[in-house]
């Protein structure tokens, strides 16, 4: 059995950090990367060593494959753990570490591969008896052929680039108008984005929940799940609140999704944490494939609280060659867990708002978990993700975990930047979100508005006597240094002063 | 100190008046009444990099960023940001808004202030951006320029006189 002695942490912000903590609970070297705009991040600081990648844009930096293993040749490292994002999903990467022979945290090359792809990905489910949404069987080249599978399926229709995710490469189509910019769209985001303009046809599936099943899976044959996480809460098609459990599965749906998502593990001899998320429908119960994620999730946490697995030193584990340290009879649901992602944003229109954090205070206290990478004075870079930090609860049910976390998002002082906390703690008392009956449509629904709720959850009068005394404070200041500048009457009455 | 803000769309007047325990500050949001709210230092303290603000029985935890003439207040996970013009910017802006005096056919004065010298008499002819009076605002001299060719019909005040924020100085033909 391998001992892995250094590890190189392809990432950056909090989810470096999470791989160090990890590394560091096992006796294993870190090794972080930074570009130029993140030498003053916190994930530099907290790792044993730190190497500059290049610039500040991913594409020069966190995207570089050649550097990176530069970088890790340089530090001897045995291994390297991809995060989630960047080069994560890339099987370019995989085998660039590989053909130095460090050991890559991940699935195996072909496990990104038919995963990555996500046609082939539907015919693997189909294959596995996962229940699979309809559309078009292969790849669409043209507008014509588009619009032959919205006559077969109707509207509406989600057209997806085939190696997309995380919200980029997709576009609902409502109306037949929509149909031509949506399919150009997704096709050029496609080649941008992920090197690959291929793109298919789903049905899109009106007001459905995000329901998806962590997995994990060793090089001895052995696959389990680690039950669901529910990711409705979602803006600009990316998560912002995660539950698990979901409340809306009954513990019969729950086997049966986590049994689907087993015998699709098992067919593609898949290894380490995976994510087979699923579009869940609320009336009829009904679940179908959406995609496989071959890599850790930004939400594992709340897997991680609810089962008592620590996900990161089981990929670890799992890639030095141990079998899982779990069975499925071992793996037990407990309590409720939450989590939601501060992000530097404009809570309104959702656009990322970079900028210098002044004060900082995380929340803290009893079963209260913090992922973040932000200090007082960090300037959040422009060229990433706009989010800063993970806030997870837990509790013994559901209300337990959402009052900690109303609780926890109070406690946390965050100024300077635009930041969506008042957006968490309205949603987190939304009558939807309370019942649990909330969709991914929950956000574009209740709060794209003009003057939403969370702008009125305070008196006005306290925003403008504080900021009437700064600028009271200011222009008293400014009148001072004026008053002790000597005067040019004075400075002629002392010249004639002296001449007498 | 006097103080125009707009927030939200809204616009609003503000006085602080700062005493050695208190700031008492008045708020009127455009027609409504005014407010008066005395607020005890104790009770708004920088004990850190931010404000403890105790307001009618809540805790605030606030920070003020500041430039010019916007400000962004920080709170409870929330935040606005809001205009606030002093002294000095309104009587800025009541000079740039003297542009309209052509249009008016009277320059008005934008603050309260005194007047320190006139330079025109009925009749004159004045050039665009020539000087018409010097008038002392907030412990500053401004000097008023015509916004555009004019005659002067009718001087309204004389040297020395202390004025009215919007009483008419000067008229035109």
């Amino acid at each position: 059995m391998k001992k892995f002695k250094k590890l190189l942490i392809a990432n950056r912000g909090e989810i470096a950090i999470r791989i160090t903590r990890a590394c560091r609970e096992m006796g294993i070297q870190s090794v972080a990367v930074f570009s130029d705009a993140d030498r003053d991040s916190l994930h530099v600081f907290l790792s044993d060593e730190a190497y500059n990648i290049g610039p500040a844009p991913s594409k020069e930096s966190y995207l570089n494959i050649t550097k990176i293993i530069e970088v890790a040749k340089k530090a001897g490292v045995d291994a390297i753990h991809p995060g989630y994002g960047f080069l994560s999903e890339n099987p370019l990467f995989v085998k660039a570490v590989e053909a130095e022979g460090i050991t890559f945290i991940g699935p195996t090359i072909s496990n990104i591969e038919s995963m990555g792809d996500k046609l082939a990905a539907k015919a693997l489910m189909k294959k596995a008896q996962v229940p699979i949404v309809p559309g078009s069987d292969g790849p669409i080249e043209t507008l014509e052929e588009a619009q032959k599978i919205i006559n077969k399926i109707g509207l509406p229709v989600i057209i997806k680039a085939s190696a997309g995710g995380g919200g980029k490469g997709m576009r609902v189509v409502r109306k037949e108008q929509e149909l031509e910019s949506a399919f150009r769209a997704c096709r050029s985001e496609g080649t941008n984005y992920f090197g690959d303009g291929t793109v298919y046809i789903e049905k899109f599936v009106t007001d459905p929940k995000h329901i998806e099943i962590q997995i994990f899976g060793d090089k001895h044959g052995n696959v389990v799940h680690l039950f669901e996480r529910e990711c409705s809460v979602q803006r600009r098609h990316q998560k912002i609140i995660e539950e698990s459990p979901s409340p809306s599965l009954t513990p019969e749906i729950r086997i049966k999704m986590g049994e689907a998502a087993i015998r699709a593990a098992k067919l593609i001899n898949y290894v380490g944490a995976g994510t087979l998320e699923f579009i869940f429908d609320n009336q009829t119960k009904e679940f179908f494939f959406m995609e496989m994620n071959t890599r850790l999730q930004v939400e594992h946490p709340i897997t991680e609280l609810t089962t008592g697995v620590d996900l990161v030193r089981e990929q670890l584990m799992v890639a030095m060659g141990h079998p899982l340290s779990i069975t499925q009879d071992q793996v037990k649901q407990k309590g409720h867990a939450i989590e939601v992602r501060v992000c530097a944003e404009d809570p309104i229109t959702f656009k990322p708002s970079p900028g210098q954090i002044r004060a900082c205070s995380h929340p803290q206290g009893p079963f209260v978990r913090v992922d973040s990478y932000i200090y007082p004075g960090y300037e959040v870079p422009i060229y990433y993700d706009p989010m800063m930090a993970k806030i997870i609860t837990w509790g013994e049910n559901r209300s337990e975990a959402i009052l900690r976390m109303e609780r926890s998002l109070t406690e946390f002082i965050l100024t300077g930047v635009k930041s969506n906390i008042a957006l968490h703690k309205t949603i987190l008392s939304h009558p939807q979100f309370l019942d649990g009956t909330y969709t991914t449509q929950f956000i574009e629904r209740n709060f794209q508005v003009e003057e939403p709720e969370i702008f009125k959850i305070m008196d006005d009068k306290v925003f403008l006597i504080a900021a009437a005394i700064t600028a009271y404070q200011d222009r008293k200041s400014k009148d001072v240094r004026q008053l002790n500048l000597v005067s040019h009457w004075k400075k002629i009455g002392r010249k004639l002063m002296m001449r007498i | 100190m006097y103080f125009e803000s707009e927030m939200n769309g809204k616009k609003y007047h503000i006085d602080v008046v700062e005493t050695k325990q208190h700031w008492k500050i008045s708020i009127q949001e455009e027609g409504k009444d005014w407010e008066f709210i005395e607020i005890n230092k104790t009770d708004y303290k920088k004990p850190e990099a931010y404000v403890s603000f105790l307001y009618e029985g809540s805790s605030y935890l606030v920070d003020v960023v500041g430039s010019d003439t916007d400000y962004t207040v920080f709170t409870r996970g929330s935040y606005r940001t809001l205009k606030i013009f002093n002294d000095e910017m309104l009587l800025h802006r009541s000079l740039k808004n003297s542009g309209s005096m052509s249009h008016e056919r009277e320059l008005k004065a934008g603050m309260p202030g005194k007047i320190i010298e006139i330079f025109v008499k009925p009749g004159d002819a004045i050039k665009h951006n020539k000087p018409i009076l010097i008038m002392e605002a907030m412990k500053m001299e401004n000097e008023m320029r015509a916004a555009a060719d004019c005659v002067v019909k009718e001087v309204c005040v004389k040297q020395g006189d202390s004025v009215d924020s919007g009483s008419v100085l000067i008229r035109f033909e």
